[in-house]
């Protein structure tokens, strides 16, 4: 188990189960591996409290099915065996500022949640045309 | 179940991207500034070993694999806007939730951004759906039918890249 507490594994050994992990869910549940649909979703699903009329609408939204799935319990997943992973290692950190960050501009938070969302907003909008 | 199935995958997955520290801002700018290699290794790993798997099952009929069409114009434009997004948040979209899961902070914000980015693709949609989506569309295509070589001619030739590239990385102890 001492394996598990470990900080570190070696991204080429981690890579490879990753990959077995794929090969497993693609033949027992049929899934591939996924994130940015769930974005989508859990937008629209927010969107519909506001506005449901206009979600409704929304050719994107009623094309891409605002529903809890396996992808975003997947995603879920995610945030929990990270979480896991840290805290069985003592790794887990609350930072809110990534050190590369810091030493090229500095501790301001606003400045750095600022290009954070915006990143976001891009990053997210560009997955989607693309087909990611 | 699928939700299971799902929430076991995600935690897996979860789990070895968090030990191969991948997830971390330092990793995904440092791999873009060509500094860290990390990444490189975790991703094309997990290619080599998914791509004969896959085409292994694949080949006797016990799984499926659609292909996503491939249209220059959406993959192109969506792919730059995807690469500038990404070196200014320092994560993508699941290793936003890694990220956030292993105490960093500034991955909510990211992923609240993420979130505004997708509301704000919806709306764009229907104007990029006859104009953007559609330039340059070529269909279902992947390096074996374009090459016309058998795909596990084109797997062994990427696994030899891959290992090279390997090969490099450890001789430069990047």
């Amino acid at each position: 188990m001492n394996v598990l507490i470990r900080k570190t594994w070696s991204p080429y050994l981690a890579g490879a189960v990753a990959g077995l992990v794929l090969c497993l869910s693609v033949l027992i549940a049929g899934k591939y591996f996924g994130a940015s649909t769930t974005y989508v979703r859990s937008a629209g699903l927010l969107e519909k409290v506001v506005a449901s009329k206009h979600v409704a609408k929304s050719s994107y939204f009623m094309r891409t099915k605002l529903k809890v799935d396996w992808q975003m319990l997947f995603v879920v997943g995610v945030i929990l065996g990270s979480f896991a992973s840290a805290q069985m290692s003592r790794d887990f950190t609350a930072v809110a500022i990534p050190s590369m960050w810091k030493r090229r501009f500095g501790t301001n938070k606003a400045k750095r949640f600022l290009v954070a969302f915006l990143g976001g907003v891009i990053a997210l909008f560009g997955a989607r045309m693309a087909g990611g | 179940m699928e939700l299971i199935y799902g929430l076991v995958t995600g935690i897996l997955f979860g789990f070895l991207m968090q030990k191969a520290q991948v997830i971390r801002y330092d990793k995904q700018v440092g791999a873009m500034r060509l500094v860290d290699f990390t990444i490189f290794k975790f991703m094309l790993s997990a290619i080599i070993v998914g791509m004969i798997g896959i085409y292994f099952l694949k080949d006797f009929g016990i799984v499926s694999l659609d292909v996503k069409s491939t249209s220059l114009g959406a993959n192109i434009i969506g792919g730059l806007m995807f690469g500038i997004g990404w070196a200014l948040a320092g994560y993508c979209p699941g290793t936003a939730a890694g990220a956030l899961g292993e105490g960093r902070w500034d991955a909510l914000i990211v992923i609240l951004g993420m979130m505004a980015g997708a509301a704000l693709y919806a709306e764009a949609y229907p104007a990029m759906k006859s104009s953007i989506l559609t330039w340059g569309n070529y269909g279902k295509i992947t390096l074996s039918s374009i090459l016309g070589w058998n795909h596990w001619v084109v797997i062994v030739v990427l696994s030899i890249i891959y290992v090279g590239l390997f090969y490099l990385f450890e001789k430069k102890n990047v």
